[in-house]
C-alpha cells in the first residue's frame, strides 16, 4: 500500500472529520432534498476540497493526484449517496485538466469562483447518441473571430442544474473540423449560464444529491479563452481529464464498497439467527473474507494508478503504462463494490430493502461508476490494445 | 506573549488490543488524534493571540507523535516542539509533567501555560496541575474560556460544581481547559495543513531539556502499572417496558432476586 506522507495524513484526517461530521448524518437526506445543501458546499470550499487540483494562485490546493484520491476516499466513506463524492471529483479531475491546458484569463475567471464552491465545474462529453465514442458526437464548435460558436446538445451530464442556477460549467468538447475526426476536436470550457444553453434534467437511480441532465446548445457564442489545449487537438488531452476521473472512482468504490462491509460487519455481529450471531455462518464470513479482499486489492490500484499520474506529470511516466493501469483499476470497481454492497443488503434483510438503510443508496451510487468517465468494457478495449497492440483491436 | 501548549496524542478507538504480558495497551496500527481537550486549549490560546504574540505546541513522544504537533502547527501555532527520548519512555504522569517542565524552562520566556483539563485515554488530569507545580506557577484547572487578557494579567471562567466563577490571576500561569458542552474542534484546512509543513519545528532530547533524569521515565514515575485489563464487556441489561405501576413491581422483584436490595 502506498505509504501517505505526514501531510497526506493530516488532509486524510481533515476531510474525514468534516465528512464524518457534515456529510454522513445528512447524507440520506440530501437524496431525498435533491441537493447538496450550500453550507456543506461552503464547507468543503472552505476546507479547500473544490478543484483542490487548481494551482495555488487561482485559490486552488495545488494537489497531486495521489492527495486528491485520499480526499475522495473520505468523502465516499462519509457520504453513502456519493453525491458529494461525484460533486468532488468531477472538480478535481477537471480542473486538473483545466489547470494544465487552459488558459490564463480561464483559469483566473474560473477557479477562484470554482473553490470558493460559487460555481460548478464539470465534464460534459456524452451526448444523447452517444458517449463511449466520443468522436461519434454531433456537437460542433466554428471560430468566429475572437470567439467561437458552438452547436449541438450534451445529454446525462451531472451537476446541469447546479451550473445552470448558479454558475459556473462544463469541459466539453466538440468538432472544430469535421472532416478530420479525432484529429479536428477541441476541448473547452462552457458556461451553463450562456445564453442559448437550455438545460433539461434526469431523475438518477442514485447520487441525487447532485443533478443528472442535459442542454441543447444553440448558437453559443465563447470567448477563445475558453478554449482548452489547442485546437483541434482536443482529443489528445481528453484522455488526461478522463483517466484523472477513473483513477479518483475507483479508490471512491473501494471505499464505498468497505464502509459498506463495516456496516455489514457490525449488523452481523450483533444480529442473533437460530441461536448464534449472523457472523457464524460460513456463508457470510466466507463472503466478507472475498469482498473484503478485493476491495483492498481494489483501493491499492487505485493508488497506483493515482502515483502512474503523478509520475507521468513529473515526467517519469509513460502515457501507455499509465492509461492501462488506470483502465485496470476502474474494470471492476463499480462491479466488485456493487457485490459487495449487494450481500450486506442481503444479511441486513428487509431492512436492506428500506429507504432507510445507507447501503442501498451506496449500491445505487456506486452503480453508476461502470458507466461513467468510461465504461467498463472501454476498460477492457484499453488494457487489451496495451498488451496487444493497437492492430488488433476489436474496434478498429 | 508567548503561550506554550502541552498536547498528546492519543488513540482514536475505545477497542484496543492489552499485551497481559507486559501491561501495555498495543499500539502498533492504531490509529490516533490529538487529545480533544489539548485542541481546546489550543484555540483558546489562538482566540486570544494578538499580533506578535507566539504560539508553541509541545508533545512528549515518539515519532509519530509529529503528526499531532502538524495539525496543532495547522490549526495556527507558531511553532513545534517534540519531545522524544528513550528515557522518557514509561513515563507516568509525574514524569511526564516534569519532562515538560523542563522542556518549559529551556523555552524560558512566557505568560501561559496551556494544558487540556484531562486526556481522553488515562483521564487523570494531572499533567497540567503538576507542571504548575513543579513551576511554583499559579494554575487554573476546569477553564472554560478567557474573558480577558493583558501584560501580566489574566481574568478567566472556570466551571465549578456549582456552575461557573470568574477568577482574576497574575501571569505567568498554567491553565487546564475543558471546552463548553457546545464545543466542536475546528477541522484544519488543506492550505493550512500545506502551509504547516514549512513552520519550525524541533526535536528535543533528553540532553536538550537537561533537568533531572531521576524524575524522567520510568525512573522518576511514581506510578508502577501491575495489571491492565479490559473491563468484562457487560452483558445486555432487562428493558423494562410495562405501565409504571407494572414496572416497579418488576423492578423490585429483580432488584430482590439479585439481593441488590
Amino acid at each position: 500500500m502506498i505509504e501517505f506522507t505526514e501531510e497526506q495524513k493530516l488532509i486524510k484526517q481533515s476531510v474525514s472529520e468534516f465528512a464524518q461530521r457534515k456529510i454522513a448524518p445528512i447524507a440520506l437526506e440530501m437524496e431525498k432534498n435533491k441537493e447538496i445543501p450550500q453550507d456543506v458546499i461552503k464547507g468543503m470550499a472552505e476546507l479547500g476540497l473544490l478543484a483542490c487540483t487548481a494551482d495555488p494562485a487561482y485559490g486552488g490546493s495545488g494537489l497531486n493526484a495521489v492527495t486528491a484520491g485520499v480526499i475522495a476516499e473520505e468523502l465516499a466513506k462519509g457520504d453513502c449517496t456519493g453525491s458529494t463524492c461525484v460533486f468532488y471529483l468531477v472538480q478535481a479531475a477537471w480542473g486538473f485538466l483545466l489547470n494544465k491546458y487552459g488558459t490564463e484569463e480561464a483559469k483566473k475567471e474560473i477557479f477562484p469562483k470554482a473553490t470558493a464552491g460559487d460555481w460548478f465545474l464539470g465534464i460534459a462529453t456524452t451526448e444523447s447518441g452517444g458517449g463511449t465514442d466520443v468522436v461519434g458526437g454531433k456537437t460542433n464548435i466554428k471560430k468566429d473571430g475572437d470567439f467561437f460558436i458552438v452547436n449541438g446538445e450534451k445529454m446525462y451530464i451531472s451537476g446541469v442544474r447546479e451550473a445552470a442556477t448558479n454558475g459556473g460549467g462544463h469541459i466539453t468538447i466538440a468538432h472544430q473540423t469535421l472532416e478530420l475526426g479525432s484529429r479536428g476536436m477541441t476541448v473547452f470550457y462552457l458556461p451553463l449560464t450562456a445564453k442559448g444553453i437550455t438545460p433539461t434534467y434526469i431523475d438518477d437511480l442514485g447520487r441525487e444529491g447532485i443533478s443528472c441532465g442535459g442542454f441543447s446548445i444553440d448558437n453559443v457564442k465563447i470567448p477563445k479563452h475558453y478554449i482548452v489545449g489547442e485546437e483541434n487537438k482536443g482529443f489528445y488531452i481528453i484522455h488526461e481529464g478522463y483517466e484523472y476521473a477513473r483513477a479518483l472512482i475507483a479508490v471512491i468504490c473501494a471505499a464505498a464498497g468497505l464502509k459498506s462491509l463495516e456496516n455489514g460487519m457490525n449488523y452481523v455481529k450483533e444480529r442473533n439467527v437460530f441461536g448464534k450471531p449472523l457472523a457464524k455462518f460460513q456463508e457470510i464470513n466466507f463472503r466478507l473474507a472475498e469482498h473484503y479482499t478485493k476491495l483492498e486489492m481494489l483501493k491499492r490500484l487505485g493508488y497506483e494508478a493515482l502515483r502512474a499520474i503523478d509520475l507521468e506529470q513529473e515526467g517519469k511516466g509513460n502515457r501507455f503504462e499509465t492509461s492501462k493501469i488506470v483502465a485496470m483499476s476502474k474494470m471492476f470497481a463499480s462491479d466488485w463494490a456493487c457485490e459487495a454492497i449487494n450481500d450486506v443488503i442481503q444479511w441486513q434483510g428487509a431492512f436492506g430493502y428500506s429507504r432507510e438503510c445507507p447501503d442501498q443508496a451506496a449500491w445505487r451510487a456506486v452503480r453508476s461508476f461502470s458507466l461513467a468517465e468510461g465504461t467498463r468494457e472501454v476498460m477492457k478495449m484499453i488494457v487489451s490494445r496495451e498488451l496487444l497492440g493497437k492492430e488488433l483491436i476489436s474496434y478498429k | 506573549m508567548r503561550f506554550l501548549v502541552c498536547v498528546k496524542q492519543v488513540p482514536e478507538s475505545n477497542d484496543l488490543k492489552i499485551d497481559p504480558n507486559i501491561n501495555k495497551v498495543l499500539k502498533k496500527g492504531v490509529s490516533t488524534i490529538i487529545n480533544f481537550f489539548d485542541q481546546f486549549a489550543l484555540e483558546e490560546a489562538i482566540k486570544i493571540r494578538k499580533e506578535g504574540d507566539e504560539i508553541i505546541a509541545i508533545s512528549m513522544g515518539d515519532s509519530e507523535t509529529k503528526s499531532t504537533l502538524m495539525r496543532c502547527l495547522a490549526l495556527g501555532a507558531d511553532k513545534g516542539i517534540l519531545l522524544n527520548d528513550e528515557n522518557f519512555l514509561e513515563s507516568d504522569t509525574f514524569g511526564t509533567s516534569n519532562i515538560l517542565a523542563a522542556a518549559i524552562k529551556k523555552i524560558g520566556d512566557y505568560d501561559i501555560i496551556f494544558c487540556g483539563n484531562s486526556t481522553l485515554d488515562t483521564g487523570s488530569g494531572q499533567v497540567g496541575p503538576e507542571i504548575a507545580e513543579i513551576l511554583d506557577l499559579p494554575q487554573a484547572t476546569y477553564t472554560e474560556s478567557i474573558e480577558n487578557v493583558e501584560i501580566g494579567k489574566i481574568k478567566i471562567k472556570v466551571q465549578t460544581d456549582e456552575g461557573y466563577s470568574i477568577i482574576e490571576s497574575m501571569l505567568p500561569l498554567v491553565i487546564a481547559g475543558i471546552p463548553p458542552s457546545y464545543y466542536q474542534p475546528n477541522i484544519p484546512p488543506l492550505p493550512k495543513i500545506i502551509a504547516a509543513q514549512k513552520k519550525p519545528f524541533e526535536v528535543w532530547n533528553a540532553e536538550d531539556i537537561k533537568g533531572d533524569k531521576s524524575k524522567f521515565g520510568s525512573a522518576g514515575s511514581l506510578i508502577k502499572i501491575i495489571k491492565l485489563y479490559k473491563p468484562p464487556k457487560r452483558e445486555q441489561g432487562i428493558v423494562i417496558t410495562d405501565e409504571p405501576k407494572a414496572a416497579i413491581e418488576k423492578l423490585m422483584e429483580l432488584l430482590n432476586k439479585d439481593k441488590v436490595i
